[in-house]
């Protein structure tokens, strides 16, 4: 559901270093009494994005997005929108609109009138707020619900009567919080799809706050993960998930194995760590910013490990355990490995065949074995 | 979508408001100490100083002219001078008349506080335990008189207990004599008598409890009922399921839980009881104290300001407790009710 | 669970206990004889009398007017204060605010009113206004008290307001001015009505402060009610609280129905 990559230098301006950011975000400090709600942050997000601040309550993720909408003032800081300086800027004087969590319907006026409220506060004249309203009705799908008052609407409609009145003023940037957080698990997928078709016919700049790490790997082009009101890494959904900066994304995003070791070798093409947790040595195939001795962290997401009956070759990245536990999700099954050291390594393995009486089942001996590039060293 | 033209927004048009709006703002800005002030002086002047003032002159003696009292501060040889009296404070526990206002004020609105409870508690219950079309129609049978008025409905009630009254005239017409005389056949020789009909009932201390258990219900009804309408029926299913009998539910999980609703009730009931006029001069009988009857003939027919204002601050000594657990009793209930 | 015989017997007693004077009051209105508890006969005379009484007439008129205008006030007031309240959650004197306003709630009429003229006569005699007690001292005592009950009607309405819903109409190009008049007030509107007709009320209905704070000439129907009904029974007022029964009976059927039509209906999926 991500944007499909087309040609890599216009999908992706984050890549290109003069690219000219659309919003930029510099050194925002938000303090509310002696608590830090948001630290010391640095964004720039880029023209037609759909950027996702994922992270858990409290990390500061809706806190950044008010001070986007205006809600909130920045202690310090600075925050542009197209070249233009917001500070002191009041929400209704901003080219930014906002979806609510809470959708904030206006519980006295249909549907049209919800959606029309932006453009009569624009003076815009009676025929052309209808077309136009007309034109939002259809883009939501919902042409025949127009005269109805939100309480007689399902929460998908609220949803979408919510996102149509944000649009309606053509927002240079639209900011969506928990866009989907109200709704069921099976809407939730199908809206996913929806808005962003929507964002793409519309080139609307859209910035989503979530703290679901699926609905952000989904939708996002880039994502910025938030821990205690600081940025803990921004990139793309691959980045986040195959190359994590930190323990606390390894750790936020997806299932991962973590274990702690002693580097022993330091070149400049390969490293070589040793774990007594693990029970062997890790060889990374490419180079790490560390010293030897120092101690850091590995992590590896379980689908990266490899399971056989027999020792592969090698003398580093093999360990043995014992299946303690397997749990059948149907396309795939989860093995609990005890290790040696009595650490346990969580694996996963694709279940191409049907009913495999050949799998390897419970109290089996077996190797866990990995590519030298499958895990990632944290120093932080 | 063509007109979703991003690089070229909608044209703002000519807003002949924006000036006006304008200057809302900049009166918003600054409105906010406008919004707090304007009520904030309006009850320190209208609620604060008087408060004060009564203070004041309770310090006072009463003295012929006009206002009836001395003046505090009496400016002579060019120094100010400031005479407080105690007298009135002394003389509310010296004279046993004060005394025995006050003591009969508390009793009185005690006793009614009791069975307003008992009487309220079965009706907040079973409105709370209806089902939703009757939970609405029972409300709003208890709200009605509330709004009706007050006085009007003390009045209906005289017309109820008088010695041809209502009362009186069905028990005549349902025979009650009959079962009167034969009580008193039984036992009447024990010395337990039983006075024949018409019952005497108005301008006694029972009239005065039964006005003030009938203008107050709705206020002991109303925060009871937003108490155990709250009351999770899991909780009692559970009980029920441990192996608890109703009446055992009932007292070890519905009463404590339902404690604070009790608590603001009864202390709605309590403390406007204990300063009530209008239910003891109109039901009670001469011999019916009560401390705002007192305060009342104080200032009225004695016209003693000074006295009158002393009783007030003696009556707003004893209701500061009262008021107190209700503040309490009514976070509590608020509490429970948000947490739902 | 089930349910015993004790609760409804003691809810429908609870109820008998609460209506039958009232019912009783009303059936003796259309009593042809002066002896209010004796039934004679079905007469509608006392209405007649009742409207033929210029005093009680004068009384009443003088009560709406006040009632009205205090109603009014204790709304301006009271809903300021409520916002105050609720709104801005932190500000010097806050909790003397909350005190001073659900004080009057609590405090005895007596003492209200006793203190409310202490101060018109001090004021008066200091700075010469207000000449006299009258209408203007009754409104200003009643307002007071009145904006109590409005600001807690009020606050609870606030507080349960959705913030989201003033910052979307801001987000959408709404000044705060704007927002307040397009959002704010159509949502409180139900609770600014209830807070008015509770002031109007109480104020229509209060004895003991009028008592104090009024002056000759200015006797209140409630004044007047009670220096007749102290005397003994009399029929007119009987025909005189069938009236304010009836009124405020239709009153309250008619809200609540309102409330159950403008219930939200369910939500089609």
């Amino acid at each position: 559901m991500a944007k499909k990559p087309q040609i890599a230098a216009d999908t992706r301006p984050w890549r290109d270093p003069s690219a000219k950011p659309f919003v930029r975000i510099s050194n925002v400090t938000k303090k509310f009494g002696d608590v830090y709600a948001v630290a010391d942050v640095s964004l720039d997000i880029y023209k037609g994005e759909l950027f996702c601040l994922l992270g858990g309550s409290g990390s500061g993720k809706s806190t950044l997005l008010r001070m986007l909408a205006g809600f909130e003032e920045p202690t310090s800081g600075k925050i542009e929108i197209d070249g233009q300086d917001m500070t002191g800027v009041a929400p209704y004087n901003r080219p930014v609109n906002m979806m609510f969590q809470s959708y904030a319907l206006f519980p006295h006026m249909n549907v049209e009138q919800n959606i029309a409220y932006g453009l009569k506060r624009d003076h815009l004249p009676k025929a052309e707020i209808a077309d136009r309203v007309a034109e939002l009705l259809s883009l939501v799908k919902l042409q025949d619900y127009g005269k109805r008052r939100p309480d007689q609407l399902s929460g998908g409609q609220r949803q979408r009567v919510a996102l149509a009145r944000s649009l309606a003023k053509r927002p240079k940037l639209l900011l969506l919080d928990e866009p989907l957080g109200a709704l069921d698990k099976k809407l939730r997928e199908e809206t996913q799809f929806e808005l962003v078709k929507i964002q793409e016919t519309l080139g609307v700049t859209f910035i989503v706050v979530t703290h679901d790490q699926e609905e952000a790997m989904s939708l996002a082009t880039r994502i910025g993960v938030m821990n205690y009101g600081e940025i803990a890494m921004i990139g793309e959904p691959t980045d986040i998930y195959e190359f994590p900066n930190s323990k606390f994304v390894a750790g936020f995003i997806g299932s991962v194995n973590m274990v702690e070791g002693v580097v022993t070798e330091d070149e400049a093409d390969h490293v070589r760590i040793r774990s007594a947790e693990l029970g062997c040595d890790i060889f990374v195939g490419h180079g790490v910013d560390c010293a030897p001795d120092q101690i850091l962290w590995w992590a590896i997401r379980p689908e990266k490990i490899a399971l056989s009956r027999e020792r592969p070759e090698g003398d580093a990245n093999i360990t043995k355990g014992v299946v303690e536990d397997i749990g059948y999700l149907g396309d795939m099954s989860v093995y609990q490995i005890r290790l040696d050291s009595g650490k346990h390594l969580r694996v996963t393995q694709t279940n191409t065949i049907r009913g495999n009486p050949d799998a390897i089942t419970w109290d089996e001996p077996v190797y866990c074995t990995w590519h030298d590039n499958a895990g990632s060293v944290l120093t932080v | 979508m063509s007109s979703f033209d991003i690089d070229n927004p909608a044209p703002r048009r000519h807003r002949p408001w924006t000036a006006v709006e304008r200057a809302f703002a900049a009166v918003g800005l600054s409105g906010r100490a406008l919004v707090i002030a304007a009520p904030a002086a309006w009850l320190t002047l209208l609620f604060l100083i008087p408060l004060a003032v009564v203070f004041g002159i309770s310090l006072a003696t009463k003295q012929f002219g006009k206002p009836p009292y001395s003046d505090l501060l009496t400016t002579g040889d060019g120094t100010v001078q400031l005479t407080l009296h105690l007298s009135n404070y002394v003389r509310l526990f010296t004279d046993s008349l004060y005394v025995a206002a006050y003591l009969n004020s508390i009793k009185i609105a005690f006793i009614s506080t009791i069975f307003a409870l008992l009487i309220g508690y079965p009706m907040a219950y079973f409105i709370a335990r209806s089902s939703d079309r009757w939970r609405n129609i029972l409300l709003m049978l208890v709200i009605l008189p509330f709004w009706t008025s007050f006085l009007l409905r003390v009045y209906a009630l005289t017309g109820f207990m008088r010695g041809n009254g209502v009362i009186n005239q069905f028990l005549e017409f349902i025979g009650f004599q009959h079962v009167i005389n034969g009580y008193n056949a039984v036992l009447g020789w024990a010395g337990w008598q039983m006075p024949s009909l018409p019952f005497v009932m108005m301008q006694t201390d029972f009239a005065v409890y039964v006005g003030i258990v009938y203008t107050y219900l709705p206020f002991m009804i109303l925060p009871l009922f937003t108490n155990l309408v709250k009351l999770d029926g899991a909780l009692l299913e559970a009980s029920a399921d441990l192996g608890g009998r109703p009446m055992r539910t009932f007292f070890s999980i519905t009463l404590p839980l339902s404690m604070p609703g009790v608590v603001a009730g009864s202390m709605l009931v309590f403390i406007p009881a204990i300063g009530e006029f209008v239910i003891p001069s109109l039901l009670g009988g001469p011999e019916t104290l009560m401390i705002g009857r007192v305060l009342w003939d104080e200032f009225f027919t004695n016209t003693n300001w000074p006295r009158a204002a002393a009783v007030a601050i003696a009556m707003l000594v004893v209701v500061v407790v009262p008021i107190m657990l209700l503040q309490k009793a009514q976070d509590a209930v608020q509490d429970t009710a948000r947490t739902k | 669970m089930r349910r015993g015989w004790f609760l409804p017997t003691m809810a429908i007693l609870g109820f008998v206990f609460l209506y039958a004077p009232i019912i009783s009051l009303v059936v003796f209105s259309f009593n042809e004889s002066k002896l209010v508890t004796v039934w004679s006969g079905f007469s509608t005379k006392w209405y007649g009398e009742l409207f033929a009484d210029p005093q009680m007439l004068g009384a009443a008129w003088l009560s709406l007017r006040i009632a009205a205008v205090s109603a009014t006030i204790a709304l301006v007031l009271g809903t300021l204060c409520a916002i105050s309240l609720v709104r801005f959650r932190r500000f010097r004197g806050r909790t003397i605010l909350s005190g001073m306003v659900s004080a009057p709630l609590v405090m005895p009429d007596v003492i209200t009113g006793l203190s409310l003229l202490l101060l018109f006569v001090g004021m008066e005699s200091i700075l010469g206004w207000p000449a006299g007690r009258g209408m203007l001292t009754i409104i200003l005592a009643h307002s007071t008290f009145c904006m109590a009950y409005v600001c807690v009607v009020v606050q609870s309405r606030l507080a349960d307001f959705d913030m989201s819903l003033e910052e979307a109409a801001m987000d959408l190009g709404a000044t705060p001015a704007r927002v307040f008049f397009d959002i704010t007030l159509p949502i409180i509107a139900p609770a600014l009505v209830s807070g008015w007709l509770l002031g109007f009320t109480l104020s229509l209905d209060d004895l003991v402060i009028a008592s104090f704070v009024s002056g000759p000439g200015s006797s209140t129907l409630p004044m007047v009610i009670f220096s007749k009904v102290r005397l003994g029974v009399s029929p007119d007022v009987n025909a005189l609280a069938s009236i304010i029964i009836g009124i405020v009976a239709l009153g309250v059927f008619a809200a609540t129905i309102f409330q159950l039509r403008s219930r939200p209906k369910k939500a089609r999926a």
